[in-house]
This record gives C-alpha cells, sequence and structure tokens, in this order.
C-alpha cells in the first residue's frame, strides 16, 4: 500500500495550532515548549518525519496550507 | 497574598529601555548606555518569526549579565493568547520568575492575571492601546509601568501622566504607576500593531508576533469597475516612516512618561548601540540642562547611518496624520558588508586577528565588529597585517589579518565592513 510522507521543521514553529485544528489524529501541541509535536516523527537534523496512511492526506495538506511559516511537507509516493 | 515588587533603584529619573534580539543585541544595549533591556522567547512574543529569540534556557545568562550591568530586564509575552498557549505561557512565567528577570511585559489578561498570581512583575504593553487614565487605573491593580498607545499626542500623553499624580494612582508595588512610551523605532500602519494585514493575505497573524510586513511593500490601488489604477504620489502607502523623537525629546521628557523604548528587536547590534547612545546622550543633556535642538538634530543625523525608513514625529506632535515612506528597507546612509569572523585576541600587544572569508580589506576601512559577549565595536584599519606576510595595504579573501585593537574579540564575533549606502546599490 502506497504511503504519504510529512515532514515538519520543529524548530521554526511558532505553535499556532493550526495543524492541530486541521489534523487531530496527527499533531499535538507540546506543553513543554508550546511547539506542534508531529506524532510518530523521527528527528533527522531539525526536520521530524513520519510516513502514514494516505487516508490521512487531505487534512494534512489542508495543515501545510495553514502553516504560516510553512514548515509542514506532505508528499505522494 | 503577598507580592514582593520591589524595584531597583533607578539611577536615573528617566528610564532608557533598549530592544535585545540576541546576545550581541544585548551587549549593544548595555554598551549603548540603556538601562534596561527587553526580549522574547521563541514563541508568544510579537517578533516570533525572527530567528534571533532568546530560548527558555536562556534566562538566567540573561539574568546574571543584566544584574552584572545593572541592567533591568524584561522578557515580552505579550501576543494574544489562546487555550493551547496557556501551558507553555505558565511555565515562560515561572521561569522568569526563577531565573530572577525583572519583570515581563504582557497584553492578554490570562498572562496579566497569572504572573500578577505568582507574585512577578508585570508591565503592560502596547498593544493594550492604552489611551486614558481610567485604563491605567484599571491595570493599576496589577502593573506599575504600562506603555501608552504609540498613537497618541503629547498634549494626551501628559494629561495621563497628570492623572496619575493627581488622583495619586499607583501600582502593586504603592508607588504611582509609571508610564512608558516609544521614543524611537518602526510605526506599524495599524493601531497599537493590531492589524490583521499578515493573517488575510499569508495566514501569518501579526497579533501572535508572525507578522510578515507586507505592509512595507508597494501598492497600487486599482478601480474594480473599470479596471483604472490609481495614481498615487507615494506608492508605500501603508509603509510608515520610523518613529523619533530626538529633536524634540525636551517636550516628551516634559508630559511626566518615565520609561522611553526603542523598537527594534529585529534589527542589528549596531542599530540598538547607536540608538540607545544617542538617545542616552539627549536625556541625560536633558537633565543637566544642556539639551538643545540642535543637538536633537546632530543627533538624528548620527541616526541616519543605522538602520531606518526616514524619520518623523509619528502621532506625538499631533499635526500629521500619517507620513509614508518612500522605498522599501532602509535609508541608512551606511550598509554593513559580511567579511568574516573573529580569531583570537592578543590581549598584551591589543591586537586583533581575523578570518576573512569574502571581500577585501584595505587600509582606511571602517569595520564593525559584533558578537554575543564582545557586543559592537567599531573601528579604522590603520595598519594591516596579512597572514605571516607582514604589513600590506589589503588582505583579500582567505587571508587572516590582523589589527590593532583595543577592545578584546573572540571566535564568536562577526566582521563587518561599512560602506556608504550608495557605493553598494552602485
Amino acid at each position: 500500500m502506497s504511503k504519504i510522507t510529512i515532514t515538519h521543521q520543529r524548530n521554526k514553529c511558532i505553535g499556532c495550532n493550526y495543524c492541530v485544528e486541521f489534523a487531530p489524529d496527527r499533531w499535538v501541541m507540546s506543553k513543554r515548549d508550546g511547539k506542534a509535536t508531529l506524532v510518530g516523527g523521527v528527528n533527522k537534523k531539525g526536520f521530524y518525519t513520519t510516513k502514514v496512511s494516505p487516508i490521512e492526506l487531505d487534512e494534512n495538506i489542508k495543515a501545510a496550507e495553514a502553516c504560516p511559516v510553512k514548515i509542514i511537507k506532505v508528499k505522494e509516493f | 497574598m503577598e507580592h514582593k515588587f520591589k524595584k531597583p533603584a533607578t539611577k536615573r529619573p528617566v528610564e532608557l529601555m533598549a530592544p535585545a534580539g540576541g546576545f550581541d543585541s544585548m551587549m549593544a544595549a548595555i554598551q549603548g548606555g540603556a538601562d534596561s533591556i527587553y526580549f522574547g522567547v521563541e514563541q508568544l512574543n510579537m517578533r516570533a518569526r525572527a530567528s534571533m529569540n532568546f530560548t527558555l534556557d536562556d534566562l538566567e545568562e540573561v539574568a546574571r549579565i543584566c544584574n552584572e550591568n545593572g541592567v533591568r530586564s524584561y522578557l515580552t509575552l505579550n501576543t494574544i493568547i489562546y487555550e493551547h498557549d496557556l501551558s507553555i505561557m505558565r511555565r515562560v512565567v515561572d521561569r522568569v520568575k526563577e531565573s530572577g528577570i525583572t519583570a515581563i511585559i504582557a497584553s492578554d489578561q490570562a498572562v496579566i492575571a497569572y504572573a500578577f498570581r505568582v507574585g512577578v512583575e508585570v508591565h503592560i504593553s502596547t498593544q493594550v492601546n492604552i489611551t486614558n487614565a481610567e485604563t491605567v487605573r484599571f491595570y493599576a491593580t496589577f502593573a506599575d509601568v504600562m506603555v501608552l498607545s504609540r498613537e497618541l499626542s503629547m498634549v494626551q500623553m501628559k494629561t495621563i501622566c497628570d492623572t496619575i499624580k493627581n488622583e495619586n494612582i499607583t501600582g502593586p508595588s504603592g508607588e504611582l504607576v509609571e508610564v512608558e512610551v516609544f521614543a524611537h523605532g518602526a510605526l506599524c500602519m495599524a493601531v497599537s500593531g493590531k492589524c490583521y494585514l499578515s493573517l488575510h493575505t499569508q495566514n501569518s497573524s501579526a497579533n501572535r508576533g508572525a507578522c510578515v510586513q507586507n505592509c512595507r511593500r508597494k501598492y497600487k490601488v486599482i478601480d474594480i469597475e473599470d479596471g483604472h489604477e490609481l495614481e498615487i504620489d507615494n506608492e508605500y502607502i501603508m509603509s510608515p516612516e520610523d518613529l523619533c523623537t530626538i529633536d524634540f525629546l525636551d517636550q516628551l521628557l516634559d508630559t511626566g512618561v518615565k520609561v522611553l523604548k526603542i523598537e527594534g528587536r529585529g534589527k542589528g547590534p549596531e542599530y540598538v548601540k547607536t540608538v540607545a547612545q544617542c538617545y542616552r546622550e539627549a536625556i541625560d543633556a536633558y537633565y543637566e540642562g544642556t539639551y538643545s535642538k540642535e543637538l536633537g538634530e546632530q543627533l538624528k543625523e548620527r541616526m541616519t547611518e543605522v538602520y531606518n525608513r526616514g524619520f518623523w514625529g509619528g502621532y506625538y506632535l499631533g499635526q500629521e496624520m500619517g507620513k509614508w515612506t518612500d522605498q522599501h528597507g532602509s535609508k541608512a546612509k551606511t550598509r554593513k558588508v559580511f567579511l568574516g569572523n573573529g580569531r583570537r585576541y592578543f590581549k598584551n600587544i591589543q591586537v586583533a586577528e581575523f578570518q576573512l572569508e569574502t571581500q577585501k580589506v584595505k587600509v582606511g576601512d571602517r569595520l564593525l565588529i559584533t558578537g554575543p559577549t564582545t557586543g559592537v565595536v567599531e573601528t579604522v584599519v590603520e595598519e594591516l597585517h596579512v597572514n605571516d606576510e607582514g604589513k600590506k595595504e589589503m588582505a583579500v579573501k582567505g587571508d587572516t589579518f590582523s589589527i590593532k585593537l583595543d577592545t578584546q574579540i573572540r571566535p564568536s564575533d562577526k566582521l563587518y565592513k561599512l560602506v556608504d549606502a550608495e557605493t553598494v546599490e552602485a
């Protein structure tokens, strides 16, 4: 089954909460530093990435489009 | 509930507050003679987008440096707060208390109330848009210092200051509420920064510190019905020039304001140092009785060297509706060109060594060195020693060179050349 990749450049996050509103199953706000956290994301040099089912595509595209600092990327394979 | 709001004794009758976007600007503010600095940590401040913010882990270091230098430190926590921000907001306020930062600057009632509850000194941000003495009285329950709206005239400021005195409006410390105003720096087309342009066009909320500054661009006005473009003399119709009060500082201080704030957490350390120095000089002159319009003009001229969009008196003088800039970005007469980094400093012979990463350095060049510990140092090259080849007229990209310098430099320092703005553009 094909998968989609979601990437988050976390250090640039300003904690606006849009991604959580659009894709609440994939994003949570960190109580520690007030930034969004990509659920299941693996950190590689500041870029958190996870592969998920295409079912989540639409809502995460919305999250990426809404992100004011444009740090969310969604790729289809 | 017991509140221990004890302010350190003010050395001077008026406090000069300078912006610190990073350690380099903080050192620059201290060198420039500021009495206090304000800064933000990553989120929840009006410059959240700036890459230069401090982190929560820096608070102890900021407090330590400020205490050592007898400077007060204020953390800005002045954005709109949503539910999801509450836990981080409380964390930041708690950390302020632990680390010994002097106070926080807040606008959302959630922050004001929480800080007050846990006994952290709180100042009311300009984002609250205070325009009358009744509002001052309202916030006096929580705060000793309040920033007025930037859109008031000096007559209005004076009325508020007089009312505080006459009606004995006191803050939690029991002292009269101190009024703070912006003395210098960028103005915004929106009232007290309450702007939705950035949010509507880029989904990026200015009220959450993520302003993309699209008001600073050129715009045309087009009649939708017939497609005609309206001719506008000045195309930057939404970008005001910078506030500058130095040439009427006597009138501003006569109103009874107690704190003068310099805007510019997004600006470089050389801006912070120069502007702080100029206002320091003007304030001191005012209290020594030597302030004059000429001195003001002279200092204003000095500030054209660093970042500015042109100067005007804002709304303080009361007669102008708005003065818009006629170009994008800075009108500074000098620009800084990156050259390289610091290498080491030979204390005994007062020689600084640099690595030239790009460009050239010649005898006679004006150099600017900035760094987190060094702050801002300016010098003119009198003698240049290049690599191990001895005295030379010029160093080129890749060279290591050294110059005479009476201030210590460090590997964390960046080296720039100050050049005439027109030369760069040519």
